[in-house]
């Protein structure tokens, strides 16, 4: 593989269909159900198939103590539901080529069906029972608990998988952002099957949910048979979380996480982020493309291809409602670890040293454009799109605005949102490798903690 | 880690009035100089792709040049004659475009994604690497360390990676396919100038090529540019034939790997199967998914549902030009003994070699496929992946529209018979991967 995969800078990241066209999302029912079911119908006939997706906002912030609840909540809707056990669902899936998925993460959970079209009126009721009607069974609740405590432990052995959420906790600290999705193997041991049920009941509900459906079929017949399927789904208060901001960290602080066996370190080095919501959003995902979001960017032109240290650089923003992180990372053999820190932190900093040029900042704005429509090309990537709309409060502006936004970037602009957005000081850092053999040059980015990557809690 | 290729790549049954590829839709043109080209109109987004195939990997390396194929592949990035060194991506980038590329043990694959307007950059770009690729020295350094850390940070985060390094390494002895794809370090440092040079003349020649372009473009148009870009460069002698076949194994192999860090044991057996040309292919990927795809899978149901004694479970056999491995591959459950998931995954395998499989599995698998393809179909990524992947290792684009209907001339007899004609004990090679030192009292 020539290239460490570059995923585009926002977490939610949209963009316009072309240079030329004046892009606007393609056309889509929303109703409400009576009892405060969103729902979004849209029609889509290039196969036939058809992705059904229920979005609630109810995600690892609404954890409390109990890291990985929502996780293993969303997972437990299809160990049987209705009438059907959990085999039964898993056969009935495979044998129409149907994928069913769940997603969680901190702000909401996402259920999943790709399905071919033709299967429709013997699947969705089969989804709606899965949302609707969960069984909760004991046996297979502790069974898949067990296996996912077992997964959270061999996730331990790859520094990839734990860095982002180390991260997370070192710079959220106690706020509901810090919350690790996966759960700690401690926390996910000691979930109940009732807190799981408790967590069910108080967070799927109607109003807090939204049924997203795109795909190949008739939207006056769809528009029936959702009002019947999920017509018994009761609305309810749902409790909110305190997301109140938290105060900025006032110095810089190093978490090292010790892997014995490590044949290379991994880092993560980051700051204040941005909400979802955040009106210069476009514009600083055109400005991390420059930094650190394709492979002409300046960390990985100067990581990789001007010193072979490693094989990708790259830094991007994850935003939640409130606010958010920026993260520059990469890996390295051992031998230059310091090297590499210190290329990344000087690298960095040229968005204040030397700034952006106009070519650059051009180059930047098609290759952003450019790379959008295959984003939005199938049915399933239109579901996750709407879902995170209606979970963000987003409305059809940020998709239909967002070639004006990116062409209306100037460099000057560029340059004074660069200067005031990106975190600047007291960066935070998560290094991932053989402790013994880097701990002492480590102490000097910021106050240290030492941890194993074995043992450590979030 | 690509689980099982063969079934997201399968075929079409009656496709109603939606507005789904049909086999016609495809065009096909051979250049003078021996290029195949294929394109595939799509206007539902503004945009397009060129795949570009090149028929070498790491089958057509040797002893002191492993791991070649895929630095070469990082090499053509890296400069030439009009467009010097970073001028690739820079060029393709400011044209709204990105790229790709993958090596494997069979093919080598460029994959360029860009906006419609920018296609005869792109040939532009494609055309002077592969006619005057320049390599420089500085260039070919940085890369060396680029590379290294590919494969490290390979053997860091996976360990799967790690472990069928060392089985195939045992499964082959005679066949290229005995090493990674990544190489062996000692060669990655060691490469010469001139070994580049002779690969690039040797397998970079356009009659050694399949090109795909779908999306929104007209055939007309990238007819003209094929003509003015790619028509000028010259054909090569055709490569050397990697002639080498495999000894028939007589007997089981073994091989164990430490890995300090590992919290369960993993386990990789691997069966040799014959290349994808032949006819037993679509009955062994079937018993692949039967065995491996997903949550009814039989080895999931059994090993990880019921018994528990994995946590994960997968089967995979890549499309190969050579006879080549089916493997099996599973991640015991914390504090599982091994010999206990090994003897549970040999028990799965005789089951169907005793009883067979049912005919309601079979029928799973087909309809699977089917509406993987109507998948595959909705982007003209998957399009043009998958009909490059079909016309390379099954002898047409078109097979591609018949997959699934060459699956249901598949009976269990087939299903059975191949169970017990691949997947013995003496044609396998066992992996475990585990955290402990190999060594007992009195046996260091």
């Amino acid at each position: 593989m020539k290239k460490y995969t570059f995923a585009l800078c926002l977490a939610f990241a949209v963009t316009s269909f072309s240079t030329l066209a004046d892009f606007k999302l393609p056309k889509y029912e929303k109703l409400t159900l009576k009892n405060g079911l969103t729902v979004y119908l849209m029609e889509q006939h290039e196969v036939p198939l058809v992705d059904i997706r229920m979005v609630s906002k109810a995600g690892a912030i609404n954890d409390g103590k109990h890291y990985g609840l929502a996780t293993l909540t969303g997972d437990a809707l299809s160990y049987g539901s209705g009438d059907l056990t959990k085999k039964e669902i898993e056969d009935l899936f495979a044998f129409h080529g149907a994928r069913f998925g769940s997603n969680v993460s901190l702000e909401s959970t996402s259920s999943s069906l790709s399905i071919a079209s033709k299967d429709m009126d013997k699947l969705l009721p089969v989804f709606s029972d899965i949302i609707l009607k969960p069984r909760f069974d004991k046996k297979e609740f502790d069974k898949e608990k067990q296996r996912y405590v077992d997964r959270l432990i061999q996730n331990r052995e790859q520094p990839r998988n734990v860095i982002g959420s180390a991260f997370n906790k070192l710079y959220y600290g106690s706020h509901p952002y810090g919350n690790p999705v996966e759960g700690n193997i401690s926390s996910v041991k000691n979930i109940s099957l009732k807190q799981v049920k408790n967590f069910y009941h108080s967070m799927y509900t109607a109003n807090n949910s939204a049924l997203i459906i795109v795909g190949d079929f008739k939207t006056a017949q769809l528009v029936k048979d959702v009002s019947v399927l999920f017509s018994d789904w009761k609305s309810k208060k749902v409790k909110t979380v305190n997301l109140d901001l938290m105060k900025p960290a006032d110095h810089s602080k190093l978490w090292l996480i010790n892997k014995e066996d490590a044949i290379e370190t991994t880092f993560m080095i980051g700051g204040k982020g941005i909400s979802s919501s955040h009106p210069d959003r476009v514009a600083l995902q055109v400005i991390n493309t420059i930094l650190g979001a394709r492979f002409t960017s300046w960390l990985n032109d100067e990581l990789r291809v001007n010193s072979g240290l490693t094989y990708g650089a790259r830094s991007r923003f994850e935003s939640h409602a409130k606010t958010g992180t920026f993260v520059v990372s990469t890996f390295t053999k051992k031998k230059t670890t310091f090297e590499a820190i210190d290329l990344a932190i000087k690298t960095y900093h040229r968005l204040w040293d030397k700034g952006i040029d106009k070519k650059t900042l051009e180059s930047a704005k098609s290759y952003v454009k450019g790379q959008f429509p295959p984003r939005y090309e199938t049915s399933g990537q239109l579901a996750r799109l709407l879902a995170n709309m209606w979970s963000l409060n987003l409305d059809d502006s940020f998709i239909n605005n967002f070639q004006k936004n990116v062409d209306s970037l100037d460099v000057a602009k560029a340059n004074q949102i660069a200067k005031s957005t990106f975190p600047k000081e007291n960066l935070q850092f998560v290094l991932i490798g053989k402790a013994k053999d880097i701990k002492e040059k480590a102490k000097s980015y910021g106050e240290i903690k030492e941890m194993d990557i074995n043992t450590f809690e979030y | 880690m690509n689980k099982l290729l063969a079934i997201c790549c399968c075929a079409i049954i009656s496709l109603s009035a939606s507005a789904t590829t049909q086999p016609e839709d495809v065009k096909s043109f051979t250049l003078k100089n021996g290029m195949k080209i294929l394109v595939l109109e799509d206007h539902s987004i503004p945009n397009a792709n060129m795949y570009l195939f090149w028929k070498v990997g790491s089958r057509n390396e040797y002893p002191g040049i492993t791991g070649l194929s895929h630095f070469f592949e990082h090499m053509m990035f890296n400069g030439s004659k009009k467009y010097g060194p970073k001028q690739f991506d820079r060029v393709m980038e400011a044209a709204g475009g990105a790229n790709n590329a993958y090596t494997s043990e069979n093919i080598t694959a460029y994959t360029d994604w860009f906006p419609s307007n920018a296609l005869e950059t792109i040939f532009d770009l494609e055309a002077d690497r592969i006619a005057n690729l320049a390599i420089d020295k500085k260039m070919v350094e940085s890369e060396r360390g680029v590379v290294t850390s590919e494969r490290t940070t390979g053997l860091e985060n996976s360990n799967f990676r790690m472990l069928q390094e060392e089985v195939k390494g045992s499964a082959f002895r005679a066949h290229p396919y005995s090493w990674g794809v990544i190489g062996h370090q000692s060669d990655i440092d060691n490469w010469s100038m001139q070994d580049l040079k002779q690969y690039h003349k040797t397998y970079y020649a356009p009659n050694n090529a399949v090109v795909v372009i779908a999306g929104d473009v007209t055939v007309k148009e990238v007819k003209r540019l094929a003509n003015k870009y790619f028509a000028p460069i010259k054909a090569q002698t055709k490569p050397r034939k990697v002639h080498t076949v495999e000894p028939k194994q007589i007997g089981e192999r073994r091989v164990y790997v430490q890995k300090p860090s590992v919290s369960s044991a993993n386990i990789l057996m691997a069966f040799h199967v014959p290349a994808t040309s032949h006819q037993d292919y679509y009955p062994l990927s079937m018993l692949a998914s039967i065995l491996g795809d997903g949550r009814s899978s039989r080895l999931y149901r059994s090993l990880v549902n019921d018994k528990r004694l994995a946590t994960s479970v997968f089967t995979y056999m890549p499309n190969s030009f050579d006879p080549n491995l089916f493997y099996i591959y599973a991640q015991a459950s914390n504090g599982v003994n091994v010999a206990i998931l090994e003897k549970a995954m040999i028990t799965e395998i005789n089951l169907i070699m005793s009883e067979g499989v049912k005919s309601k599995e079979l029928t799973k698998i087909k309809n699977i496929a089917q509406v993987d393809l109507f998948r595959t179909l909705s982007t003209i990524n998957g399009k043009a992946n998958t009909l490059g992947t079909y016309s390379l290792f099954f002898g047409s684009y078109s097979k591609m529209f018949d997959a699934v209907s060459d699956m249901s001339k598949v009976t269990q007899d087939d299903i059975k018979r191949v169970a017990n004609e691949y997947l013995v004990r003496s044609n396998r090679t066992v992996g475990i991967l585990d955290s402990s030192e190999d060594s007992k009292e009195g046996d260091r």
